[in-house]
């Protein structure tokens, strides 16, 4: 059996012993027990931690063949591929002839005999994927703490790559300093910048070094979000590949391929597809070639051996499904009330001191579309938050998203200016040329926090793609699906997406959920008042708040039959009493209303009280809004 | 062409491998070519062989059917060696033309194999399938420009300028291994002889999985399809086609297998790659070397797809109800049959299209109606009238009306949903765009263009922009779009059904006012519609407790809430297959037709200005068309007076339901004989639908036509009355629950009915005034709408109707059995 380190630096080796194995005994079976014994390993306590991240350490730091890992979101799905899975190869020398095994591999060694008759031919697929976009900054910084894969520059591996670890360790200072960068941007010109920069450049390769590759414009890695950094990766996938969905979240551990003969070989076919009389040889375009076989070195490739699909993407919490970890959360369970009060608090003091609209933001916050009936999403809460005090304190609302970017796993501030809509391309796009998925902004994992900030929206024109993207965010907020253009026809794409708008009057994008901020305080200077209410938060008063989003997201829920026969009553005596009062509508969101108040509490079930606190916060909220309504002409 | 066998022209060395099963083949496949015959008794593929002798010729399309029917066992040899056999096949063709005609020797001949039985998904398409004959479809998502591709090459060889002939390529550019001079050793330096090369049509495209077979959450996949000899240029970006060939493997793996030596003399001495990276050269020589490969697919034989049911189109020409049958599988089929049978289809077939809506039967109904379509047809002066029926849902806010929408868009093959609010630029019709590439002028579809031969969903209608608006009416009625712009000027078809959603003007439907007050749209459109729904958020308990229910079984995790008798693919397969019928209208029919046509034209010149629109003959072509539609349904090739029947029970409501103005009590005598003339209607509705509890409603328009009410009191509101109707049934409904036995006299009624309120009566007047409308609210129950019947002492005889009710001074009443609350 191969020694503790082996399986981590030189998995290969463990799987052609399985397989040099399996051909003595003519054991069929070696492909499970590769995996399983993969999987075995991870299970161990903290095996997982020493397996390096791609997410957190430079490419160039890593060994070629060993086992990384990997947090991503699958962006695009490739056609399924072919590859040599079991073929002979001899050595020139002796003529001795060896069956290898071609899993896990993007490149052969010398001498393999083609001819051979023990050759099989097997598919695998390949997926690109990205890191989970808009991840915060804390996420990173917890998941890179907490693993302790010790990795060094290997040296054998440096002289061939020279020149781009220089690039590299330009990207890695990026990372290092990466929370403190973004600390500086925001406070001052970042509402500039990404007005800006949003378009068009952010979202391609950070610079690339002018002398290196002049000929070629830099790749675009193709990240949903733009100004997002870290390594794209192709991930090879060899069994149950139907079971991947676009925009899953996954963790892989797999075998990272950086070879640069890979480059090598398709810069030499590129030159060859030049040739008129070879028409089938050029199967694949420039282009195409550049999306899918960019230079390992940019995207390296990565032959899964197992994967987790996460449920959510919180470092705090164990990564598997909460059912499994009772015991863990038992305590978080018993506090949940407790840290409610004081998250309810927090808030409230973002808010300027107002309650309700704390109350309703924190239940937006652990809001979750959790079925579809047909097709209507259930569990969204998609909350417009107006009256921002935009005149008096212009950053108000930027601020405010960095304050609840420090508690959710992945979130995304769209500043709704008109050029912002007008240019950024929101709905991912399928580019037939290049044979991909060109991702666009709503390209999100489940649960990303999509901040709208609509006090940044002047009056002016929307040209047709400004109405489109409008188009695809009332898509999003009505029916949670994004529908990706084909060009010929739109697929739909299911999405869960907690959509917060912040705006000064009602939004023009439709909501759940409408409260108009009463702020109780005008400080004199909001930058202070908001900074310092953030500093007074501990770091470990933070995680409490961020487990507990996560774990009231996931709890179970359900409805007794007493408590739905009281809600029957209840609707059909209001109804009586005044038709005008509640609509079948109004019933369905005072339902989840009441769905997340019960959450908030930890409890599983509906109980009367919380029926009747969610009828109280919605009378008090439309109280609120109801003067509001009457300015603007939306349809709820 | 296999090149595992190197046929005996190939230079490149002396192996010859005779291939005995494929020889055998090619003569086997030549003795079909021979003696196969039509019917008529001749030779089935002489004339088409003929046909080749035509310079732009080369490709005989063989039918596989035919080779299955006469020579199995070669069927299979060439379904599962295709790709070995496929050289031999080829030669047979062209023994067979040379046999029959006067070809040029150094002619190519290829073989094509239409009608292959069997169709492989896409994504089914794995590495054991390469080589074995196949028929897969997708939608040509990009085409490349057409090549001559090298097939026969011959060479000079530059050291002794001997010719080599008749070097053999396959996918890519083969030299002569070695000069076959003897004497000359030249391995490397070739010229090709482009003269006397032999080259052939090539094309790839790109196809792309159909939605159909895509499973949800996945992105489609994609295949690379090379085109050959009269295949090229038959697709077209865009098109669903069938293609009918084999998998091969790019780059080919015989190629491989010599490519380090090959491509290294080519690069060097053509010096067409021009590339002197040592590096590469370096990795090269080492034998590293890229593991994967891709699959192509070389197809033979392209045809359009043929829809298969989710193949994305509802109605297709030249379709019949047999080719839909043949194109199911057999348990596809029997589910189909089994649903013709079923005795209760339209109730089911409703309620498994919106399982998530609570009740607005009559919508769903006539969304379902909608669906399934009526006959297009030409009149002899060559108009066309239109098959489809609009609908359109107008109603106040928060009443599911986008949820409808939703659905049908989310169930119907080739639906649009779109926004009157935020429809794109080129609107709902199309635009003329410059395209920013090329700076040419290119038609940019709009949702009725998209949904041609589908429906296009329209929310917010009544926001639509003006021009929009006006486009629209041409599209509704002509079923055209026309573009004159920038030069440019086009008839574009957009052949669908409208459904349309719109909200009242004043945000909630007035219902003092009429339909046409009630929303923004102009008279040309509205008379478009063929159907018009009013949604009004009504208020009664026991709708509110059938609502909550509903709500609520959808937030707890009861999966049963969805209830559905047939699935959504059911649905959609039987709608594809009952739409393939063309009904006629039988005279019985016809004389229906014509009869209830005059009595809505009657009732309208009568003079009631309530009524909703002014009955023309567009209500008279909408009923043809629901009576179609409704015949579809049945899977019938007559539209039988029943049919009709429920077609005009569907408008009649769709055009009275628009007001149900104020009841008014004084005049109901006199409107006995209308009364009468609706009965049959009516009665009709009680039996087809007891579940309907809209009953009551039914006949409010004619009453109003007397407007000189002498006393207010004795007129409410519809909603009011609707109110008292149904407290009294349940209070009657609860008597009869708790004592079986127990009779209910109509004077305990009165009483009960004063006593519950109790606390809204103050004087004495109006204690008498409530009394009043309250019996004359019995009466009308009883006498008009049926819903409570009478019995005389002796019981169970039913009183009749337009018998003075006062014969019995207080009779027995119950509900009547067949009436269910809303």
């Amino acid at each position: 059996m191969p020694s503790t380190n082996d399986w981590i630096n030189n998995p290969l080796g463990v799987v052609e012993e399985m397989f040099g194995a399996s051909q003595n005994s003519c054991d069929s079976g070696w492909e499970a027990k590769v995996t399983e014994f993969f999987r075995q390993r991870l299970m161990e306590k903290d095996a997982h931690t020493w397996v390096p991240s791609l997410n957190d350490v430079p490419l160039h730091y890593l060994k070629p063949n060993s086992l990384v890992k990997f947090r991503c979101l699958i962006q695009d799905m490739f056609d399924p591929e072919f590859y040599m899975g079991a073929y002979d190869t001899v050595d020139p020398s002796t003529k001795a002839r060896v069956l290898r095994c071609g899993k896990y591999k993007d490149v052969t060694e010398w001498g393999v005999d083609l001819d051979s008759a023990n050759m099989v031919t097997s598919d695998r697929q390949t997926f690109y994927c990205v890191p989970i976009p808009g991840e915060s900054p804390w996420v990173k910084e917890s998941y890179a703490s907490a693993c302790q894969a010790r990795v060094v520059p290997s040296t054998s591996y440096v002289p061939s790559r020279q020149k781009r670890s220089y690039e590299d360790d330009d990207d890695e200072d990026d990372m290092d300093t990466q929370p403190q960068a973004q600390g500086h941007a925001h406070n001052g010109t970042q509402a500039a910048a990404e007005s800006q920069g949003n378009g068009d450049c952010k979202r391609q390769e950070t610079e690339a070094p002018s002398g290196q590759k002049a000929s070629n414009p830099p790749l675009d890695l193709n990240f949903p979000l733009p100004g997002e950094q870290g390594p794209a990766c192709l991930v090879k996938v060899y069994t149950d590949w139907d079971s991947f969905k676009l925009n899953d979240t996954l963790e892989v551990y797999g075998v990272l391929s950086v070879n640069p003969a890979l480059s090598a070989l398709i810069d030499q076919k590129d030159a060859s597809s030049s040739l008129i009389l070879d028409p089938a040889e050029c199967m694949e375009t420039a282009e195409e070639l550049r999306v899918h076989r960019p230079p390992a070195s940019l995207v390296p490739r990565l032959h899964l051996i197992h994967t987790q699909r996460l449920t959510h993407n919180n470092p705090l919490l164990p990564p598997a499904a909460p059912e499994d970890s009772a015991a863990s959360l038992a305590s978080t369970l018993s506090e949940m009330v407790s840290v409610r009060g004081e998250l309810l608090a927090y808030l409230a003091q973002l808010l300027l001191g107002d309650a309700l609209a704390a109350e309703y933001l924190l239940l937006h916050l652990i809001s979750n579309v959790y079925a579809r009936r047909d097709v209507i999403p259930l569990g969204k809460f998609t909350l417009n938050l107006s009256g921002c005090p935009y005149a008096t304190a212009p950053a108000y609302t930027e601020q405010l998203y960095r304050a609840l970017q420090q508690l959710v796993p992945s979130s995304y501030r769209l500043s709704m200016t008109l050029q912002n809509l007008n240019q950024l391309r929101l709905v991912p796009r399928k580019d037939y040329v290049a044979n991909r998925l060109e991702s666009g902004l709503l390209q999100l994992a489940a649960n990303t926090s999509l901040y709208l900030d609509e006090t940044q929206l002047d009056q002016g024109q929307l040209d047709p793609a400004g109405v489109r993207n409008i188009t695809a965010l009332g898509n999003v907020i009505s029916w949670q699906k994004v529908d990706y253009d084909f060009n010929y026809h739109q697929m739909e794409f299911p999405s869960n997406i907690n959509v917060l708008i912040a705006s000064e009057g009602r939004s023009l994008l439709p909501s759940d959920c409408h409260v108009h901020l009463q702020p109780q305080v005008t400080p004199p200077n909001m930058e202070a008042y908001l900074g310092s209410a953030h500093t007074a938060q501990s770091s470990s008063q933070l995680n409490k708040f961020r487990l507990y989003l996560t774990v009231a997201r996931t709890l179970d829920y359900s409805i007794s039959e007493e408590v739905t026969k009281a809600v029957e009553d209840d609707f059909v005596d209001m109804r009586k009493d005044d038709p005008q009062s509640i609509s079948a509508d109004d019933l369905h969101s005072l339902l989840v209303v009441a769905r997340l108040l019960c959450l908030s509490l930890g409890q599983s079930a509906l109980s009367t009280e919380a029926w009747g606190r969610a009828k109280h916060i919605e009378t008090l909220r439309k109280s609120r809004s109801e003067p509001q309504g009457c300015l603007n002409g939306n349809e709820p | 062409m296999d090149p595992a066998l190197p046929t005996d022209t190939g230079p490149d060395g002396g192996i010859h491998v005779k291939d005995a099963l494929s020889e055998k083949c090619q003569k086997l496949f030549l003795e079909f070519l021979e003696e196969v015959q039509s019917p008529t008794g001749e030779l089935l593929y002489l004339a088409d062989a003929e046909e080749l002798i035509r310079p732009e010729r080369n490709t005989l399309t063989v039918s596989f059917m035919n080779i299955e029917q006469y020579n199995q066992p070669l069927a299979t040899t060439i379904q599962e060696e295709y790709y070995r056999v496929y050289p031999f096949l080829c030669q047979a063709v062209r023994h067979f033309a040379r046999d029959h005609g006067n070809i040029p020797p150094s002619k190519e001949f290829y073989v094509a194999f239409s009608e292959f039985p069997t169709r492989q998904k896409i994504r089914e398409l794995t590495a054991a399938r390469i080589g074995s004959l196949l028929r897969i479809s997708g939608q040509v998502v990009r085409t490349h420009p057409v090549h001559p591709e090298l097939v026969s090459g011959t060479f000079l060889c530059l050291d002794c300028q001997s010719l080599i002939k008749d070097v053999e390529q396959q996918f890519r550019y083969t030299q002569p291994n070695v000069c076959k001079n003897p004497v000359c050793a030249n391995r490397k330096r070739f010229m090709l002889d482009a003269n006397k090369s032999r080259f052939v049509d090539f094309q790839k495209v790109r196809i792309q999985e159909t939605q159909a077979e895509l499973p949800r959450g996945s992105i489609p996949r994609t295949v690379e399809v090379v085109l050959r000899a009269e295949a090229v240029e038959t697709a077209q970006a865009g098109d669903h086609s069938d293609f009918t060939g084999t998998l091969i493997v790019v780059p080919d793996v015989s190629a491989l297998a010599s490519a380090a030596v090959r491509s290294e003399t080519s690069s060097r001495l053509t010096g067409r790659e021009g590339f002197d990276a040592d590096g590469i050269a370096g990795l090269k020589a080492l034998g590293v070397r890229d593991l994967s490969y891709r699959l192509a697919f070389l197809a033979s034989y392209v045809a359009p797809t043929n829809p298969r049911f989710g193949g994305k189109a509802l109605r297709q020409e030249g379709q019949t109800a047999e080719s839909v049958k043949d194109q199911m599988t057999v348990e596809e089929w029997e589910k189909v049959f089994e649903m013709t049978l079923d005795k209760n289809l339209y109730h089911n077939l409703c309620t498994s299209l919106f399982p998530t809506i609570h009740g607005n039967d009559e919508i769903k109904r006539g969304i379902l109606l909608m669906l399934f379509g009526g006959v297009a047809k030409t009149t002899m002066e060559g108009t066309s009238l239109r098959g489809d029926i609009n609908i359109c849902i107008v109603g106040d806010p928060s009443t599911s009306k986008s949820q409808f929408l939703k659905h049908v868009e989310d169930f119907a093959p080739r639906a649009v949903y779109t926004s009157g609010k935020a429809s794109s630029a080129a609107g709902l019709t199309a635009a003329v765009v410059r395209d920013e590439e090329s700076h040419e002028f290119v038609i940019e579809a709009g949702a009725l263009m998209l949904a041609d031969n589908g429906v296009c969903c329209i929310d917010e209608f009544d926001k639509m922009d003006l021009k929009d608006q006006v486009a629209i009416h041409e599209a509704m009625e002509q079923q055209t779009i026309s573009i004159t712009k920038a030069g440019i000027k086009a008839t574009l078809n957009a052949r669908t059904s409208i459904l349309a959603a719109a909200n009242p003007i004043d945000g909630r439907y007035n219902r003092s006012k009429s339909l046409k007050q009630n929303i923004n749209m102009s008279a040309p459109i509205m008379s478009r519609f063929d159907l018009f729904f009013i949604l009004v958020d009504e208020c009664n308990e026991v709708t509110d407790y059938a609502i909550a229910r509903r709500i609520v079984d959808l937030h707890c995790r009861n999966m049963e809430s969805v209830q559905r008798v047939y699935s959504p693919d059911e649905v959609q397969r039987y709608i594809l297959f009952a739409r393939q019928f063309q009904p006629t209208i039988t005279p019985g029919a016809r004389e229906f037709v014509v009869e209830q046509y005059k009595l809505l034209r009657q009732r309208d010149s009568t003079g009631s200005m309530k009524s909703a629109w002014r009955i023309t003959v567009r209500q008279l072509e909408s009923m043809l068309r629901l009576s179609e539609a409704m015949t579809r349904m049945y899977c019938s090739d007559e539209v039988q007076p029943k049919h009709v029947k429920e077609a005009f029970r569907l408008l009649n409501k769709s055009i009275i339901r628009v007001d149900s103005p104020d009841i008014n009590f004084e005049n109901e005598e006199d409107e006995q004989e209308i009364h009468d003339q609706n009965d049959a209607a009516e009665a009709r509705e009680k039996g087809t639908n007891g579940v309907n509890g809209a009953v009551t409603d039914k006949e409010q328009q004619p009453i109003t036509e007397s407007a000189s009410a002498p006393k207010a009191v004795l007129k409410m509101s519809f909603a009011e009355y609707r109110k008292i109707s149904n407290l009294i049934v349940l209070h009657m409904h609860r008597m009869e629950d708790i004592d079986e036995e127990g009779s209910l006299k109509k004077s305990e009624l009165v009483n009960w009915y004063l006593k519950e309120m109790e606390s809204e009566i103050e004087t004495e007047e109006e204690l008498i005034s409530k009394k009043t409308l309250f019996e004359k609210v019995l009466h009308r129950l009883i006498n008009y709408d049926h819903v409570i019947i009478e019995l005389t002492q002796t019981g169970l005889k039913r009183s009749k109707y337009g018998e003075a009710p006062t014969t019995e001074e207080d009779p027995v009443l119950v509900v009547n059995p067949n009436y269910t609350l809303e």
